[in-house]
C-alpha cells in the first residue's frame, strides 16, 4: 500500500505537464532521432502491419526484444512507458480474466499472450519513431510521402502546443476552485470529491474553447500570412521545404540491418 | 439571390480554423481520459471513456465536416501517438466510425437553440459510434485468435466484456460527458464562439450543400465507411502465417511459405507507399498549373 502510494504521490498535474514538454522538446538529442524521417517511417510502416499477420511466438519474442531496444535508444520518458502498459493490461488483461471466470485455464493464457506481443511491438514501434524524433522531423517525413499538408501541419502543431494548452486549462481550473466550493465530506468512496472534479473538468472547457478559438484564428492567420494554402499546393515550394531531408549511409545501415535481424528471425523460427 | 446568401460557404481558412480548434480541443481532452483511472464495480467498469461533447458541440455549431475529421485526427494525434498507443492499421476503424457518428450528429441539428434536438442528436452520436466499435471489437478477437474456438470460455466473455462496455459507455459516459455537457455547451456557446473564428452564426434555414438530415448519400456513404472499417480491422487481426495455418503447409514448402509472407507484407507496404507518392504526384501537378485552385 505504501508502494502505491509512494507511486500515486508521483503522478501530479505538474510532473504530467513536465514529461510533456520533454516529449515536445527534448527528444533533439537522441541517437535514432539523427535518422532521416523518410526512411524511419518506412521501418516503422513495416513493424505496424507486419506483426498482424505473424503468430510465431519466437518471431515475435524476438522482434519485441527489438523494439525493447530501439525504445531505449529513443530516450523515451518513463510517463508514456507507464501509460503503454496500463493500456495493455487493460486490453487484454480483463480479457484473460473473465475467461477464466468462464472455465478456461491457464491454456487460455497463450493466444492472449501473442495478442499482447503483437500490440506491444507495434506500440513500441509507434513510441519509437513519434515519442523520440523531432516533431518537424516526423511532419516533413510525412509531407514527402504524401500526406495530406493538413495532417503534418497538426502533428507538428500538436506537439508543440500541447504544453500551452495545458497550462491554460491548469490555470481555467484552478480559477474555477478557487471561486467554487469543494465538497465538505468527501463521501464513500470518494464519489462526491470525484464527481465535483469531473465536474470542474467539464465547466473548464467552456472558457477554453473560446480562448482556444481565438488562438486558432491567430494559428491559420499566422499560417496563410506565409502562405500556407498556396505553398502546399505549389511543387516547387514544396521541394524547397523538403530539399533538407537526404538519406545517409547511416539510414542505409539501420534499415539493413534491421531487415537482417528480421530474416533471422524468420529463419530460426524455421529451424526451429 | 436571398436564397443564396443562406448557404454555409466557408473560406479555406476558415474551414483550417475549425479544423484546428476542433483537433486540439479534443486532442487535449483525450490526454485527460487516457489518464483518469476507471472505477472497477467487478466486472461493470464506469470510466470516462472519452468527452464526446467537444466534438458533437463543434459539429452542432459550425460544418459537420471539418470539425468530425478534425477531432478525429486530434485523438488520434494527442491520443495516441503522443502516448505511443498506435495501433497501426487497426486506428482505421476507430477514425472512420468516429467522424461518421460525429458527423451525423452535427447534421441533425437544425436550430442548435432548440435543446431537444440538440440531445436528441448527441445521444444519436455517441450510440453510433458505440454500437459500431463494439460490433467491431467482438469481431477482431474473434477472427484474431486462432484458437478461439478452442479456448473455453473465451467466446461469451468476449460478447459480456463487449455488451457491458457498450452500455456504460452509452448510459454513463453516454449522458455524463455527451448529453448533459453539451445541452450545456451548445446554446451558451451559439453566437459567442462563431465571431471568434469570423463566421455568421448558423441559423435555422442555413443549408449545407444538400439540405435534408438523413438524404441517400449519407446513409451510402456511412455504409460503405463501416464496411471499410471492419475489413480493415479484420483483416489486421487475421493471422495469415502460413506455418500455422496449415500444418502441412510447411512441410511442403518449408521456409519458403514463410518468405512467402514476407515478401507479401513487403509488397503491401511498398504499394502502400507507390500509391501515396503517386497521388501526391499527381495532386501537385494538377495544382502546380493553377496554384489557386
Amino acid at each position: 500500500m505504501q508502494l502505491v502510494r509512494s507511486w500515486l504521490n508521483k503522478i501530479t498535474i505538474e510532473r504530467i505537464q513536465l514529461e510533456l514538454m520533454n516529449t515536445a522538446y527534448g527528444s533533439g538529442h537522441a541517437s535514432l532521432s539523427r535518422l532521416d524521417p523518410r526512411c524511419l517511417l518506412i521501418w516503422y510502416l513495416f513493424f505496424a502491419i507486419v506483426p498482424w499477420f505473424i503468430s510465431n511466438l519466437t518471431v515475435l519474442a524476438g522482434m519485441f526484444l527489438m523494439m525493447v531496444v530501439t525504445t531505449i535508444l529513443s530516450r523515451v520518458t518513463p510517463f508514456i512507458i507507464l501509460v503503454l502498459c496500463l493500456g495493455l493490461i487493460g486490453q487484454v488483461g480483463w480479457l484473460f480474466i473473465l475467461s477464466l471466470f468462464f472455465g478456461g485455464d491457464i491454456s487460455s493464457a497463450l493466444p492472449l499472450l501473442k495478442l499482447t506481443l503483437k500490440l506491444s511491438v507495434v506500440s513500441l514501434a509507434s513510441i519509437t519513431v513519434f515519442s523520440g524524433m523531432d516533431p518537424e522531423k516526423i511532419s516533413d517525413g510525412l509531407l514527402a510521402l504524401g500526406m495530406p499538408a493538413a495532417f503534418s501541419f497538426s502533428l507538428s502543431y500538436g506537439y508543440r502546443i500541447l504544453p500551452v494548452l495545458f497550462e491554460e486549462f491548469r490555470n481555467v481550473l484552478l480559477s474555477y476552485r478557487l471561486r467554487g466550493k469543494a465538497p465538505e465530506e468527501p463521501g464513500v468512496m470518494y464519489w462526491r470529491m470525484a464527481a465535483y472534479y469531473l465536474k470542474l473538468l467539464v465547466l473548464s472547457f467552456f472558457p477554453l474553447m473560446l480562448a482556444t478559438a481565438k488562438r486558432s484564428r491567430t494559428t491559420v492567420e499566422a499560417l496563410e500570412t506565409r502562405g500556407f494554402s498556396y505553398g502546399m499546393k505549389n511543387p516547387a515550394a514544396k521541394k524547397l521545404k523538403l530539399a533538407h531531408l537526404k538519406v545517409s549511409t547511416r539510414d542505409i545501415m539501420f534499415l539493413s540491418g534491421s531487415a537482417v535481424y528480421v530474416s533471422l528471425l524468420f529463419w530460426i523460427s524455421g529451424r526451429l | 439571390m436571398a436564397n443564396q446568401s443562406n448557404l454555409y460557404t466557408l473560406t479555406s481558412s476558415q474551414k483550417m480554423m475549425i479544423f484546428v480548434l476542433s483537433m486540439s480541443l479534443y486532442g487535449l481532452s483525450n490526454m485527460f481520459t487516457e489518464l483518469i483511472p476507471a472505477l472497477q464495480l467487478g466486472p461493470i467498469e464506469l470510466s470516462v471513456e472519452y468527452f464526446a461533447f467537444i466534438p458533437l458541440t463543434l459539429c452542432m455549431l459550425f460544418h459537420p465536416v471539418y470539425a468530425a475529421v478534425g477531432a478525429s485526427v486530434g485523438e488520434v494525434i494527442f491520443g495516441e501517438l503522443m502516448l505511443g498507443q498506435f495501433g497501426g492499421l487497426g486506428e482505421l476503424e476507430k477514425f472512420l466510425t468516429f467522424s461518421f457518428a460525429m458527423y451525423v450528429a452535427g447534421r441533425m441539428v437544425r436550430d442548435p437553440l432548440n435543446r431537444r434536438q440538440v440531445g436528441i442528436a448527441a445521444m444519436t452520436g455517441v450510440i453510433i459510434h458505440q454500437l459500431c466499435s463494439a460490433l467491431v471489437d467482438i469481431g477482431k478477437v474473434w477472427i484474431g485468435v486462432e484458437e478461439f474456438e478452442a479456448v473455453p470460455g473465451l467466446a461469451p466473455s468476449v460478447v459480456i466484456v463487449e455488451g457491458v462496455s457498450f452500455l456504460n459507455d452509452v448510459l454513463f459516459s453516454g449522458t455524463l460527458f455527451a448529453l448533459l455537457p453539451t445541452l450545456y455547451l451548445v446554446p451558451r456557446l451559439y453566437g459567442k464562439i462563431e465571431p471568434l473564428l469570423g463566421i455568421k452564426p448558423r441559423v435555422k434555414s442555413t443549408k449545407y450543400e444538400s439540405a435534408g438530415v438523413i438524404t441517400p448519400k449519407v446513409v451510402i456513404t456511412g455504409i460503405v465507411l463501416a464496411v471499410v472499417a471492419f475489413v480493415a480491422e479484420s483483416l489486421s487481426e487475421t493471422d495469415w502465417n502460413f506455418g500455422e495455418w496449415d500444418s502441412g503447409f510447411e512441410d511442403r514448402f518449408g521456409v519458403g511459405a514463410i518468405w512467402l509472407s514476407l515478401a507479401a507484407a513487403a509488397v503491401i507496404a511498398a504499394i502502400t507507399i507507390i500509391i501515396m507518392r503517386a497521388r501526391a504526384e499527381k495532386r501537385s501537378r494538377n495544382s502546380g498549373d493553377a496554384p489557386h485552385a
